[in-house]
C-alpha cells in the first residue's frame, strides 16, 4: 500500500515510461516536464503550432530532455487531435490540460464519439492529501467536476474513487459518506444519499469496501467523537475515501485542508478511459509531478474507471 | 475588539458568574465543563434535565451540584422549551446546550423569537480561532437552514454582521463562500454572492463590506491564476465571516478542528442573549471554550440593550 506522495513517486518510477500529451503547451508547465521527463516517468508529447513550441522549449529545462513534438495549426483542432492519440492507443497514454481552458477540456472528453468517456461513466475529480501527523493517504471525491450529483451519480464518483484507492494498494477502502449530521434525516437529502450508499455496500455492491454513512466530519474523523454520538463503526477515525455531498462541499473543502490545514494535495480524473490530469490552482509545483506519477500508476494498475 | 478566544476568557472572567440554563448536561463530558467553567468563576449554572442521570453525570466528575438551581425533566423538547423560555424571559441570560439534539433546541428558539415578534431568524455561527490569523473568523449558518435561499441569507448576514459589531469590529468583511470554479457552469451560491454584495454596497447589512472572494484560493491566493506555495500561505486577507452555500458544508467546514490546528466555538445569537451549542462529541475543555465565547457575547448584548 502507497501510504506518502514519496511512495507514489517511487512505484511511479519503477514502471515503463508513459507518453504525455500535452494540447498547447504553457510556458509555466515546461519545467513540470522536464522533471517528469528526467524522472523517466514521461515522454512529453507538445501538440500545437510547431515552431511556436520549439521556440518555448529551447529556452526551457525540457530542451535537455527526450520530447516529442506534434505539428498541429489550427488551435482549434489541437485538443480533438490530442484525445484522437490518445484513443488510438500507442501514441498517448496521458492527457494534461496544457494552455487549454478548463471547461473545453471537460467538455470535449466528454464528448460521446470523440472523447474518453466510457459508456455508462460519469468523470470525477479527486483529490488525493497526505496526512500531516501519520503516514497515510487520504482521498477525497468530488471536488472539481459534478455540481450536484444525483444518487446513481454518486455510486459512480464513488466506484472511481474505489478505483484510484485499488491503485494506491488499499486493499478494504473504508468511506465515509459525509453530511451535516450522522443522522438519517428526510429534510436533509444527503443524508439519504448517504444512507442509500452504506445499505449498498452492505451488500456487497462495491465489491471489498466499508462504506458508512452518514457521518458528520466530527464522527468521520475521531472514533471517540463518534462514540459520543453512539456510533460504534471501524470507519470514524481512520477513513480511506471521504464521499462529499456536492460540489460546494467538495472543492471548499479540499481547499480548507489546503490552505488552512497546509495539507499536501495531488489529484486525478477518474472514469475516463485514459488518465486526464487537471491543472488547479491549490496544487503545488511540486505535487503537480505527483499527479504525473499517479496517472502513471492508473495506466499500469487497471486504469482509471471504477 | 474581541481578536482571540485569550481575549474573550479574559472578558468572560471579568463579566462572570453568568446565570446559565443547560438543558440536559447528562454525560459527563458536559458535566465537566460546567464544574470547570464555574470553577474559573464563569458562568452560574442552572441544570435542567434528567435529574438521575445529572446527578450521576455530576458524581463521576466529582462536582458537587447541591448549591445548583436543578429543574426536572425527561422530555428533550420540554427541557429545550423550558430553558429557551428562561433565556428569553430574562431569568437567564445564556443557554447552553448539554447531551442534547440540537433540533430540539433551535426550534425552541424559532418559537420564542416568534412569541417575541423580533422577526430574527435563526442561524449557528461556528467561530475559529486560526493560527496566522489575527481576529475570530465565523462560519455562518453551520446548524440550522439547510439550503438557505437569498432572503434567509440574508438575515444570517444580519445575525453575524450583529453579532461581529458585539465583538467589536466596526466593519467586519465578509465572504460569500461558493463552489464556484472554471467548470459547471454558474451555481446559485455564486448568483447569490452577486446579489447580496450589491445589497451590503447599498448599506442592507449595516456597516459591513463584502468582499470580491467566493473561495479559499481566492481568499489565500489573490486569485485562481496564481498557484499555492506552502511556504507563503498567509491569511492576512481573511475575512471576519464567511457566508457557507448550504448546511452541508458549514458544517463539514466548521468541524475540520478535529483535524486542522484550529479551535471552534458555536453559538445562536437570540434578540435575548447567546445559545452556546456545542457539539455533541465535543470535548469539556472545547466546551468550556464555548461557554466563556457565551459569557462574554451576554455582556455585550446586555450592554446594548441598556
Amino acid at each position: 500500500m502507497l501510504n506518502s506522495f514519496k511512495e507514489i513517486l517511487a512505484a511511479a518510477k519503477q514502471n515503463e515510461v508513459k507518453k504525455l500529451v500535452v494540447p498547447c503547451p504553457v510556458a509555466a508547465d515546461l519545467p513540470l516536464l522536464a522533471e517528469a521527463a528526467e524522472a523517466g516517468l514521461i515522454i512529453p508529447v507538445l501538440i500545437g503550432a510547431g515552431s511556436s513550441i520549439e521556440l518555448l522549449v529551447n529556452g526551457s529545462p525540457l530542451a535537455a530532455e527526450k520530447y516529442e513534438i506534434v505539428e498541429e495549426n489550427d488551435p482549434g483542432s489541437v485538443l480533438g487531435r490530442a484525445i484522437a492519440m490518445i484513443r488510438e492507443g500507442g501514441r498517448g497514454d496521458i492527457l494534461m490540460q496544457g494552455g487549454v481552458k478548463h471547461q473545453d477540456l471537460l467538455n470535449t472528453i466528454l464528448d460521446k464519439e470523440q472523447g474518453l468517456l466510457p459508456k455508462g461513466r460519469i468523470i470525477s475529480f479527486i483529490s488525493v492529501f497526505q496526512l500531516l501527523k501519520r503516514e497515510k493517504l487520504i482521498l477525497v471525491t468530488d471536488t472539481f467536476i459534478n455540481n450536484n450529483p444525483i444518487i446513481v451519480e454518486k455510486q459512480k464518483i464513488l466506484e472511481n474513487a474505489l478505483q484510484l484507492g485499488r491503485i494506491l494498494g488499499i486493499e478494504t477502502p473504508k468511506v465515509a459518506v459525509l453530511a451535516a449530521i450522522e443522522q438519517v434525516n428526510p429534510g436533509i437529502p444527503s443524508t439519504l444519499d448517504a444512507a442509500i450508499l452504506s445499505k449498498m455496500a452492505e451488500r456487497r455492491q462495491f465489491g471489498k469496501a466499508i462504506v458508512e454513512g452518514p457521518l458528520d466530519m466530527d464522527c468521520a474523523l475521531s472514533q471517540v467523537a463518534a462514540g459520543r454520538k453512539g456510533l460504534q463503526s471501524v470507519v470514524t477515525g481512520n477513513v480511506d475515501i471521504y464521499l462529499v455531498p456536492e460540489i460546494e462541499t467538495g472543492y471548499l473543502l479540499a481547499e480548507a485542508l489546503v490552505l488552512f490545514g497546509k495539507m499536501q494535495t495531488a489529484g486525478m480524473v477518474m472514469g475516463t478511459s485514459k488518465p486526464v490530469i487537471l491543472n488547479l490552482p491549490f496544487v503545488s509545483d511540486e505535487n503537480r509531478l505527483v499527479e504525473i506519477a499517479l496517472a502513471c500508476l492508473a495506466c499500469i494498475k487497471g486504469g482509471t474507471n471504477g | 475588539m474581541i481578536r482571540s478566544l485569550a481575549d474573550v476568557s479574559k472578558l468572560a472572567l471579568s463579566k462572570g458568574p453568568k446565570k446559565i440554563a443547560i438543558l440536559a448536561p447528562e454525560d459527563e463530558e458536559f458535566m465537566l465543563a460546567i464544574k470547570k467553567s464555574w470553577e474559573m468563576g464563569y458562568i452560574e449554572p442552572i441544570l435542567i434535565g434528567n435529574i438521575k442521570k445529572i446527578k450521576e453525570a455530576a458524581k463521576k466528575v466529582a462536582f458537587n451540584i447541591s448549591p445548583f438551581q436543578k429543574i426536572s425533566g425527561n422530555e428533550h423538547q420540554g427541557i429545550s422549551d423550558l430553558g429557551i423560555r428562561m433565556l428569553f424571559s430574562g431569568e437567564a441570560p445564556i443557554a447552553g446546550k448539554g447531551q442534547i439534539t440540537t433540533s430540539y433546541i433551535y426550534r425552541s428558539i424559532i418559537r420564542e423569537e416568534a412569541k417575541a415578534g423580533s422577526g430574527m431568524t435563526v442561524s449557528v455561527m461556528s467561530l475559529w480561532e486560526a493560527p496566522g490569523i489575527d481576529h475570530l473568523i465565523a462560519f455562518t449558518d453551520t446548524g440550522v437552514n439547510i439550503k438557505p435561499d437569498l432572503k434567509a441569507k440574508r438575515e444570517i448576514i444580519k445575525n453575524a454582521v450583529f453579532v461581529y459589531h458585539l465583538l467589536g469590529y466596526p466593519r467586519p468583511k465578509i465572504a460569500i463562500l461558493s463552489g464556484q470554479r472554471e467548470v459547471g457552469g454558474k451555481l446559485v451560491s455564486y448568483e447569490d454572492y452577486e446579489a447580496l454584495q450589491k445589497a451590503a454596497d447599498a448599506g442592507d447589512f449595516g456597516a459591513c463590506e463584502i468582499v470580491a472572494a467566493t473561495s479559499f484560493t481566492d481568499i489565500f491566493l489573490g486569485g485562481r491564476d496564481r498557484r499555492v506555495d506552502y511556504g507563503n500561505i498567509n491569511g492576512e486577507e481573511m475575512p471576519h465571516i464567511l457566508l457557507v452555500p448550504c448546511l452541508d458544508t458549514g458544517n463539514i467546514l466548521c468541524k475540520l478542528d478535529f483535524f486542522l490546528n484550529v479551535k471552534r466555538s458555536s453559538l445562536v445569537a437570540t434578540s435575548r442573549g447567546p445559545v452556546c451549542i456545542p457539539a455533541r462529541s465535543d470535548f469539556s475543555d472545547n466546551i468550556v471554550q464555548q461557554i466563556t465565547m457565551s459569557v462574554a457575547l451576554a455582556n455585550r448584548m446586555e450592554k446594548e440593550v441598556q
